[in-house]
């Protein structure tokens, strides 16, 4: 007696990838944090490795072969044989567009097949400007956004509010209650929620830019994917030569468009002729096909291709923008003077090399065991956006960690052994004696003594006779800088007991990746 | 229920409970407990387990501290993301030894905690406490992180110099509380023992007791009553303190010291130092305070 089979449906499938991708990324975004050891297991940096237009962009940058980016091989390849399946099965940002497809329903149901070439040309200003010298391919980058987006804001917004309401059941509710809302809190703080509460500069805005990539759908479905996504036109370029693709219907088919009217990508003309490049593999139209015509097999010659509506000016026009835009950069006074309040973390190659491989994803600001790293805004230019600096005030640089250069998918950040974090200067500190206490008001302090952590002290103290706000002669000890000690983890700034602004600050003086490199011709 | 009457209600509610914050107030018929006794176990040894042990025998055993069925909280000094050998934490194996003579002595349940300098779960796991509690594999002997909502304001009513501060909650609803600093140099302070250990159970902004830290300890130190004090004297730290990092900076004494009378732990272990107990002002203050004996000669020493 056999058991009547009912198949899955290839869409069904799809989602299945869809969502098993999807928690794979969540799995890896919440493994990106501290385990208990000091070498990190498993991190996110795994799906930005894979990442083609990421390496591409690296690579271009440094002008030389990103190492850790060559696993984005595998993509293309398996790309050049199965077609464009990363954006409709892998790709979590597609997927929560996909999400929010059932959410805000597009306003428009007829696609216009057409103006999907900004992505080309966004693809190849981006490439371009990259191998030139102004490295922007993090700003759009679908993981990036996604990730930054999760970090900066989702994650410690869920903290906080998990935090709050816990924290009121703990302290107002019955026994009975905490009974089951503790374990409750418990979970939630080992599995999800992030070991302590986080703060990120440029939060918001990481959110709203996330927030209108998902909004995008109500105008179309898929739109940022048709679009915008520089990624999305890249794999598009390689599947265009796919050994496996979808063959449509014909003229067999009568008046039957369904499968053009179903594709998410637009990727089926009128004609029923599927644009490879453009099919992500959804398979919606091969499950809803009425005759069951449409299929997935070898590519077979001789059959027409749909045009990319790539005109050869706009694609020159775009390469002379990405050519030509870095042209200005040099007339910022930035080239002559970094901004002194711009540290960078321990292990990052030096300026320029460093925006170049940066691909903004965020990840050593996840990973920052003491919450110090924080996305940059202006300071570094109008290529520095997103990218880590040390906010001392808001956390220090631990000193054993060396987590930052471990989760750096492109090596902006070098992965440094313990020794070396040891010795890598990011920054000094230096007192500002107007506010510091032993000096200002003779009232003893030095915390910032107890707290430097290099075994020799490049915070030391002398004993010191000073009048006191009273006028009274006190005997107190006075902290100053050694400054070849020091290595700028800004410990000193943060634990400043002082309100407001610390009377110790830390800048990026004497870091040691521009060690023995003349600072330009303003000094 | 209107519109208007749902906000009153909201508005009531929740000025109910901003108001019901708690605060915590210690009788000052506890406060005024008699002096504990100047009585200090002292003991020299490598077998860190057996030295426990034998510190606590002049003092009647753990169980004259722990009875059966009590809550208790081992407070060692976990600051530092520091390993064992550089002395700037409790040694992993006089912390257990303590745990393990508490869960003998009947505790219903051993609490091991420290807020942390230095990230907590580094702290933690390179001080080498966390792993020598979890091996213990008790379910009555838990280390865990500090919960930032367990900070109550406790009113400090014999304070000099604080009249108020956040405490941890566990700390003053234990039955026991058991202080086990390491000695070590500190800048500021000149040594950082018992009172200075304390810091580790209190919120707020720890760096401006700074200000005025010897009284403001002697005044945390009327409101924190450990029953007990056991100072880690098997490696000292001699400078670069309170976090030190280079082990030529310290010196192994393999020497333990135990005492109900927190000054007099204190007092006594300056001496390892070569320096004399009024050197510290903690234990000046509390000695003024009436919290405890600092005269070397009223401490009855008795070695173990």
């Amino acid at each position: 007696m056999a058991l009547k089979r009912t198949p899955i449906p290839a869409s069904l499938w799809r989602r299945i990838g869809q969502v098993v991708s999807f928690a794979l990324f969540l799995f890896l975004f919440i493994k990106t944090d501290y385990s208990g050891s000091d070498e990190l297991t498993w991190a996110v940096n795994l799906l930005f490795r894979i990442d083609p237009f990421l390496a591409l962009s690296a690579m271009l940058a440094g002008k030389m072969l990103v190492a850790l980016m060559l696993p984005a091989v595998i993509t293309v390849v398996l790309t050049l044989v199965f077609g464009r399946f990363f954006c409709g099965w892998i790709c979590p940002l597609g997927s929560l567009i996909d999400l929010s497809r059932h959410i805000l329903r597009p306003v428009r149901n007829n696609l216009d097949p057409g103006k999907r070439q900004a992505k080309y040309l966004l693809l190849i200003f981006l490439l371009a400007a990259s191998f030139f010298g102004l490295p922007l391919a993090g700003y759009v980058d679908p993981f990036s956004m996604l990730v930054r987006g999760l970090t900066f804001s989702l994650q410690p917004a869920l903290d906080h509010a998990a935090t709050s309401f816990f924290t009121l059941t703990y302290r107002h509710g019955p026994e009975w209650l905490n009974l089951l809302t503790e374990p409750v809190y418990a979970l939630l703080k080992e599995y999800v929620l992030p070991f302590a509460s986080k703060v990120y500069a440029l939060s918001v805005f990481s959110l709203v830019l996330l927030l209108a990539v998902l909004g995008l759908v109500r105008l179309e479905s898929r739109f940022f994917c048709r679009k915008i996504c520089p990624l999305g036109a890249l794999l598009a370029l390689f599947s265009r030569f796919s050994l496996l693709r979808l063959h449509g219907g014909s003229t067999a088919c009568g008046k039957c468009r369904h499968c053009h009217t179903v594709c998410r990508m637009a990727a089926i003309d009128d004609q029923r002729a599927i644009a490879t490049a453009e099919c992500i593999l959804c398979l919606d139209c091969l499950a809803q096909c009425p005759q069951g015509r449409i299929y997935y097999g070898w590519r077979k010659g001789g059959a027409a291709e749909q045009p990319t509506d790539l005109s050869r000016r706009a694609v020159l026009a775009s390469l002379s923008a990405g050519v030509l835009a870095p042209l200005v950069l040099p007339t910022r006074p930035l080239a002559r003077h970094a901004d002194p309040l711009l540290i960078r973390p321990p292990g990052a190659l030096a300026e320029d090399e460093f925006l170049g491989r940066c691909v903004r994803c965020g990840e050593c600001m996840k990973v920052c065991i003491g919450n110090a790293l924080h996305s940059t805004w202006l300071e570094a230019g109008i290529e520095g956006i997103f990218s880590p600096k040390l906010v001392s005030r808001i956390g220090y640089c631990e000193y054993n960690c060396t987590l930052c250069g471990q989760v750096c998918p492109t090596g902006a950040i070098s992965k440094l052994t313990r020794e070396e974090k040891h010795a890598a200067v990011i920054g000094r500190a230096y007192f500002d004696k107007n506010r510091c206490l032993p000096y200002s008001d003779g009232i003893p302090c030095i915390v910032c003594e107890e707290h430097c952590p290099t075994p020799d002290k490049a915070i030391k103290f002398r004993q010191a006779e000073v009048l006191n706000s009273r006028g009274e002669k006190v005997s107190l000890l006075q902290p100053y800088v050694i400054a070849e000690l020091c290595i700028g983890c800004g410990i000193c700034e943060n634990r400043c007991p002082l309100p407001g602004a610390a009377a110790v600050l830390v800048t990026a003086e004497g870091e040691s990746r521009h060690a023995g490199r003349m600072q330009g011709a303003g000094y | 229920m209107d519109r208007r009457q749902f906000l009153r209600d909201v508005f009531l509610w929740s000025a109910g409970i901003s108001l019901a914050i708690p605060r915590f107030n210690i009788l000052p018929e506890a406060l005024a407990a008699e002096k504990p006794q100047a009585l200090l176990g002292l003991a020299t040894g490598e077998d860190y387990a057996a030295l426990v042990a034998r510190v606590l025998t002049p003092l009647g055993g753990m169980a004259s501290f722990v009875r059966p069925g009590d809550m208790v909280v081992v407070k060692p000094n976990i600051g530092w993301d520091r390993n064992p050998d550089q002395a700037a934490n409790t040694h992993p194996l006089v912390v257990r030894a303590l745990v393990v003579q508490a869960l003998e002595a009947g505790a219903a349940k051993v609490k091991v905690f420290d807020r942390t300098c230095n990230e907590q779960r580094r702290c933690y796991a390179s001080s080498g406490i966390e792993s020598a509690i979890r091996e213990l594999d008790d379910d009555r002997a838990v280390i865990e992180h500090i919960d930032p909502r367990k900070f109550i304001p406790v009113n400090i009513s014999r304070g000099k110099s604080l009249s108020e501060w956040e405490i941890y909650k566990d700390v003053l609803e234990c039955d026991c509380y058991i202080n086990v600093p390491v000695a070590k140099h500190h800048g500021l302070s000149g040594l950082t023992l018992g009172l200075k250990n304390s810091m580790g159970v209190i919120g707020g902004n720890r760096g401006s007791l700074h200000h005025n830290l010897g009284q403001n300890l002697a005044d945390l130190a009327t409101v924190i009553r450990p029953k007990l004090t056991v100072v880690d004297a098997t490696r000292i730290l001699l400078r670069s303190g309170p976090q030190g990092g280079n082990v030529k900076d310290v010196k192994r004494l393999d020497t333990l010291i135990a005492s109900p009378d927190p000054v007099a732990a204190d007092a006594y272990a300056t001496t390892l130092f070569a320096l004399q107990p009024d050197a510290i002002d903690s234990t000046v203050a509390a000695y003024n305070l009436g919290l405890g004996e600092m005269d070397l000669a009223a401490i009855r020493v008795v070695s173990a």
